[in-house]
């Protein structure tokens, strides 16, 4: 039981991480970033040049927010930026987006599977079992994800102009914010995460051009169901991902693999407005 | 240079010369160049084109030269089928020699029967493919799974078994055989898992194998992420049981370094086989590629051998007439670096298998041989 406890709240942490910067991006913009799943690649391979450069694996987490971040700045120049009006067509060009820059990585790299050597290795004993160390250890980086999150959106100049433009923009403007930069230093932040979590993932998954595919659609599906915040982002992580180990422990793990995306089509059927506060 | 030996190379030239203006005899090979197989097919475009050197370096087959036709089958059963046509019905090729998925050999094969071409196919699959027009010079389930489970039985005494696969075609084949040899050799099967083919959260299969209580594991997924992922979830969970590994090739061990030490494979060829034939082949690989090469493999070594048996039989017959070709193609053999190979059982070949056990450095270090390992009754006649 004690097993399963973990499982739920290691997955919960590792999709907190992933679906942060999806998070980020729906809130201020009020698109979906389909490119998000590319972005995450990115920073799976930027930690990859950076551990075959010898960099300490501290380091590659930073390094690999930077390149996720200059990604994603330059994809809102050039792309992002003209489809703020039109979110729908903005869906399909984030996808296109994420299609491109998964070829390019291709091209560089090649098709194959990479390796990155992990930081932690082995299991820890925690009240009696014992449990991989680096998946114990995502709980702690989901928390200090969270906290950076929310003291940037909450205490620094930045977050109160982003938060200006997330109740209304045009009053915002009105009021000399400059909502352009607002987007883009969003986008950017929103790109940079997704990288991070790239990153982080690393340990635990391979990393090919396709590896942040199988995350998007459960990231997608828990910021749909957040509504927006970071506390109910965090909630529906828990809540969907451990019925997702439940799931899969007690049914079948295929059926495990669909239960976040079916629980929260349910649950914003009955309640459209998901977890938040209405 | 000295004018005797010019006039000498001269000589040479005018002899390759004249054997190389015959009609060519033209050898076509459908490859997964795009797609799943990406990663592997270079390496048996590599072999092919070593052993078509080799053979027109000695004056070809019955004085005629060999070509190739490489064509992508993009891994998958819609680019196979454009591929085959192409190579049957535009290039005319005399034989297809390749490997590819099951999804591309099953679409190939109709194409097959009516350009009336004979067909090695050289990659290991889960058995039981039976045209007139197909020999197939890999292993299938009856070769390659005994001898990690007898391993695991009699090394290790293992008794309960845990299995984790990939949900399709391959994943699913190899693990219900599997598991009815365990059955069948005094085991118990105490968990049977699998995730969609691209599932990378191993999580709650892993926490399942550490309460079942098994004492060795088994795994089929399909190649690349699924099995690196699940490879190093287990190692970051602890787990230390013997670790069977159906799907993993010593290139992906070792890449993947350290996660992958003590995994068992079972293959028939692993590149430390320690046979003259092998070492002359790795050379020339190495002389011809050089930097270029790509790891010769599992994959890659029979269809070097396949061009070989090609050869042999277009001989045994006297011309590249189809029906005679394949009625040689079941009696001649090949020496080649899995030794001596005939595909004489139900046009599948009896073949020596390795278990290995991955090292540290991630080289393959051979355990065991097991010498002609029958393939089975693959295809019976009908009665």
């Amino acid at each position: 039981m004690l097993i399963v406890a973990l499982d739920a709240v290691t997955t919960a942490a590792l999709l907190l991480i992933i679906s942060s910067g999806l998070l980020i991006v729906f809130g201020v913009m009020k698109i979906i970033n389909f490119a998000h799943a590319a972005f995450i690649t990115v920073g799976a391979y930027a930690a990859l040049v950076g551990a075959r450069l010898g960099l300490p694996w501290v380091l590659l987490v930073p390094v690999a927010f930077a390149a996720g971040a200059a990604c994603g700045a330059l994809a809102e120049v050039t792309i992002v930026r003209r489809l703020y009006q039109r979110p729908l067509d903005a869906i399909l060009a984030t996808w296109g987006l994420g299609i491109v820059i998964g070829q390019i990585v291709t091209l560089i790299f090649g098709r194959e599977v990479q390796f990155v050597q992990a930081p932690i290795t082995g299991t820890i004993e925690l009240l009696g079992v014992d449990y991989s160390a680096y998946r114990i250890a995502m709980i702690g980086a989901a928390l200090v994800v969270a906290l950076v999150f929310s003291a940037l959106l909450n205490g620094t100049r930045l977050g109160l102009s982003t938060r200006a433009v997330i109740m209304n923009e045009m009053l915002a403007q009105g009021l000399g914010v400059d909502s352009a930069r607002v987007r883009l230093v969003t986008f950017a932040i929103g790109s940079g995460l997704a990288a991070l979590s790239g990153a982080l993932i690393t340990p635990l998954s391979s990393v090919d051009p396709n590896m942040g595919v199988p995350w998007l659609i459960s990231a997608f599906m828990l910021v749909m169901v957040s509504g927006g915040s970071l506390l109910t982002l965090a909630v529906s992580s828990l809540v969907l991902g451990g019925l997702q180990v439940i799931v899969s422990t007690f049914v079948n793990p295929i059926l495990g693999g669909l239960t976040i995306a079916i629980c929260a089509a349910v649950v914003l059927r009955v309640r459209p407005e998901g977890f938040a506060r209405a | 240079m000295t004018s005797r030996a010019l006039l000498a190379s001269f000589a040479f030239v005018a002899a390759t010369g004249s054997a190389l203006a015959a009609d060519p005899i033209r050898i076509g090979v459908p490859v997964g160049l795009s797609g799943a197989n990406s990663v592997v097919a270079p390496s048996v475009v590599q072999s092919a084109e070593l052993a078509v050197e080799e053979i027109n370096a000695k004056g070809g087959i019955l004085g005629r030269p060999l070509a190739l036709d490489v064509a992508d089958d993009g891994s998958g059963a819609a680019g196979a089928q454009k591929a085959f046509d192409a190579l049957i019905f535009q290039k005319k090729v005399n034989v297809l020699i390749s490997m590819e998925t099951s999804a591309a050999r099953n679409a190939g094969l109709p194409i097959v029967a009516r350009g009336k071409t004979p067909y090695i196919y050289t990659s290991f699959y889960e058995g039981k493919s039976c045209s007139p027009y197909l020999y197939v010079n890999a292993w299938v389930p009856e070769q390659q799974v005994p001898p990690i489970v007898d391993y695991f039985n009699k090394e290790k005494k293992a008794k309960q078994y845990f299995l984790i696969g990939s949900d399709y075609a391959f994943g699913r084949g190899m693990l219900s055989f599997t598991k009815a040899y365990i059955e069948k050799t005094g085991g118990k099967v105490v968990g049977e898992e699998y995730l969609p083919m691209d599932g990378s959260d191993w999580t709650s299969i892993i926490s399942k194998l550490k309460a079942s209580g098994a004492d060795a594991i088994v795994t089929s997924t399909a190649g690349g992420a699924p099995n690196v992922t699940l490879t190093k979830q287990l190692r970051a969970a602890g787990v230390s049981l013997p670790y069977g590994n159906l799907a993993v090739d010593e290139g992906t061990a070792k890449s993947m370094g350290a996660d992958a030490a003590d995994i068992y494979i079972s293959a028939s060829y692993v590149t430390g086989i320690d046979s003259a034939a092998n070492k002359k082949f790795l050379a020339a690989m190495g002389k011809k590629f050089g930097a270029d090469l790509k790891t010769p493999n599992d994959l890659s070594v029979p269809e070097y051998e396949g061009v070989y048996a090609y050869k042999a039989a277009v001989e045994k017959a006297g011309g590249t007439d189809p029906q005679k070709v394949l009625a040689a193609l079941s009696e001649v053999s090949v020496d080649g670096p899995r030794g001596t190979i005939k595909m004489d059982k139900q046009r599948h070949a009896p073949l020596t298998m390795y278990l290995g056990q991955v090292q540290a450095d991630g080289g393959v270090k051979v355990i065991q041989s097991f010498p002609n390992v029958d393939p089975g009754a693959q295809c019976p006649p009908k009665s």
